[in-house]
């Protein structure tokens, strides 16, 4: 048999595919089986223990950075998405003056690496004399967040179609109507979008929420990062693998949410 | 001729405008522009021994030329070169694969790449220091093989913190690439191959070129965040060598804190930044040009 060229290159496309789900997979599956390992120190599996789950649950830093995490993740997912969907629809506007310039102020910090973000907003929250805790992390995170949700939600306005509210407005509809019947419904995919990215953007967040959070308020990601720092390592790894569990659970609704909408619409 | 009815519909469209973006641009202007205003007002003050002195200097910038601050810089730009470079090595087949699926196996693929993509950073970043610690995974199975006979540094070294930028970034660029490879039609490369061109004539001359703009995109999405790591050099590399993150970190959350000398680093880091993106930009200009003519 002739092996074609085409062959052995789908076949080394195939390869490099599987050494890359290797990659990706195989660390994370390591930290998921050594969760349940009865020992103190990594190496060598020493037994099945449910333990330090049961630690991780009687824990109380654990629990309250987790409180804050989600305070925060759902706030500023709140605020942003809102401010998100204001500015998209403001920005449909392609006669608006102050177009560009608002368009320059939300794309430039995605060009920017985060920890200048940081950086500065901790000089800001330093210069104008304001405690570090809650609300700083807060307004750093929703204006991170912003950018992504006016770009998802203005992507979705893109391909709207007009003549559904032309249509409405000529059968006599109110502006109103026309906008929570029609306009609305038909970008609640593009805004759920926006939403669940802001969410996962806020709770992934680690540098600008370590420049912004002071003493005292931790989110996940910054106790997490202080343990492995101390070295008592023993109970992030059953505390990694409920948050893997997580972002599986997040995915699955994601697919659902995008699925009931399309039938629904 | 716009008719006056018009003229107000159309002053009413813009003031409806301004009220909506209103919100999102003041909180832009107040949490985004005017703290890079103070970190620029920073970086020209003196540092007095533990607090900031309200003096115009240039010492934070004449320091970064004289007391070794141009090393990290290098250090990162490298890393940010090293990651750019290997993740489009790994993530263009990886891509094409996926394009070339069929409709029902894209989806799964996508979702395959997408899980550890939204996996908290910390989480992915921690599980390599298990995988690759002293007495971790790595060194064990080696050991256990007879390839070492004692442990080797693995964790803590340069080596580790590529290892762990490409592990972490290399979704930024398959997601790119994969958008526009998916929508490359495949019959022009069977019709060059039916013309006579060979897989890597037709690569270079159709694949490529069509897929340029996935690469750009990749290469940003995976350049900018690298060179501003902190995260990853702090928890698996030497901290002999240090990274500009690193070094700016350190000095605003180290006491005394140096606000000008951090403000002086970011600045000089985005400048960094600024001249690649208009690299980048040139670049991509030049292609368009050169395709469209």
């Amino acid at each position: 048999m002739k092996l074609s060229p085409t062959k052995v290159y789908k076949g080394l496309n195939l390869t490099a595919f599987s050494l890359v789900m290797i990659f990706l997979y195989i660390p994370i599956l390591i930290l998921i089986v050594f969760s349940f390992n009865d020992s103190r120190i990594i190496s060598g599996w020493q037994g099945f223990t449910f333990k330090y789950y049961i630690q991780l649950f009687h824990n109380p830093a654990i629990g309250e950075a987790f409180r804050n995490t989600m305070l925060i993740a759902g706030l500023s997912t709140v605020i942003s998405t809102t401010l998100g969907i204001m500015a998209a629809l403001g920005l449909e506007n392609k006669q608006f003056k102050a177009r560009k310039g608002l368009l320059a102020l939300i794309y430039t910090p995605l060009v920017i690496p985060d920890i200048l973000m940081g950086v500065s907003l901790a000089l800001l929250f330093n210069f104008t004399r304001i405690n570090t805790g809650m609300v700083t992390v807060l307004i750093a995170h929703v204006t991170f967040c912003i950018s992504y949700t006016v770009i998802v939600i203005q992507s979705r306005l893109e391909g709207f179609d007009y003549s559904l509210v032309e249509a409405a407005a000529d059968l006599g509809a109110k502006p109103h109507y026309i906008f929570w019947r029609i306009k609305f419904p038909l970008m609640l995919p593009g805004i759920i979008a926006a939403a669940l990215l802001a969410f996962t953007l806020s709770i992934d967040d680690f540098i600008i929420t370590f420049f912004t959070s002071g003493r005292g308020f931790d989110t996940l990601p910054i106790y997490v990062e202080g343990t492995i720092r101390r070295g008592t390592i023993t109970t992030i790894n059953a505390l990694s693998t409920l948050m893997i569990g997580f972002t599986l659970f997040l995915v699955v609704i994601t697919k659902r949410i995008r699925k009931i909408l399309i039938s629904a619409l | 001729m716009l008719s006056s009815r018009e003229v107000l519909q159309e002053k009413k469209k813009n003031l409806s405008s301004w009220l909506l973006s209103l919100p999102s641009m003041i909180w832009l202007a107040f949490f985004f522009l005017v703290p890079y205003l103070i970190v620029v007002f920073y970086s020209f003050l003196t540092q007095d021994i533990y607090d900031v002195k309200f003096e115009f200097s240039l010492d934070a910038y004449r320091q970064i030329f004289t007391n070794g601050y141009l090393q990290p810089f290098f250090l990162s730009f490298k890393l940010a070169i090293y990651t750019v470079v290997i993740c489009l090595l790994l993530g263009f087949p990886v891509a094409y694969y996926m394009a070339r699926a069929n409709d029902k196996l894209k989806n799964t693929l996508l979702i395959l790449i997408i899980i550890p993509f939204w996996t908290n950073l910390i989480i992915r970043i921690f599980s390599w220091r298990i995988f690759l610690s002293y007495s971790g995974v790595l060194n064990g199975v080696l050991m256990k093989l007879g390839l070492i006979s004692q442990p080797i540094e693995i964790l803590r070294t340069n080596l580790a913190v590529i290892l762990v930028m490409v592990y972490v970034y290399l979704p930024y660029m398959i997601l790119p690439l994969y958008s526009v490879l998916e929508k490359l039609d495949f019959t022009l490369l069977n019709a060059a191959m039916d013309l006579g061109a060979n897989e890597i004539k037709s690569f270079f001359l159709i694949t490529l070129p069509l897929a340029i703009e996935g690469i750009f995109a990749g290469s940003l999405l995976v350049f900018i965040p690298a060179l501003g790591a902190y995260l990853i050099p702090q928890l698996v590399g030497n901290q002999q060598s240090l990274y500009i993150g690193q070094v700016i970190t350190y000095k605003v959350k180290n006491i005394p804190r140096n606000w000008p000398m951090a403000s002086a680093l970011s600045l000089t880091l985005l400048f960094m930044v600024a001249i690649m993106l208009l690299i980048i930009y040139a670049i991509y200009r030049h292609h368009l040009a050169k395709r469209s003519s």
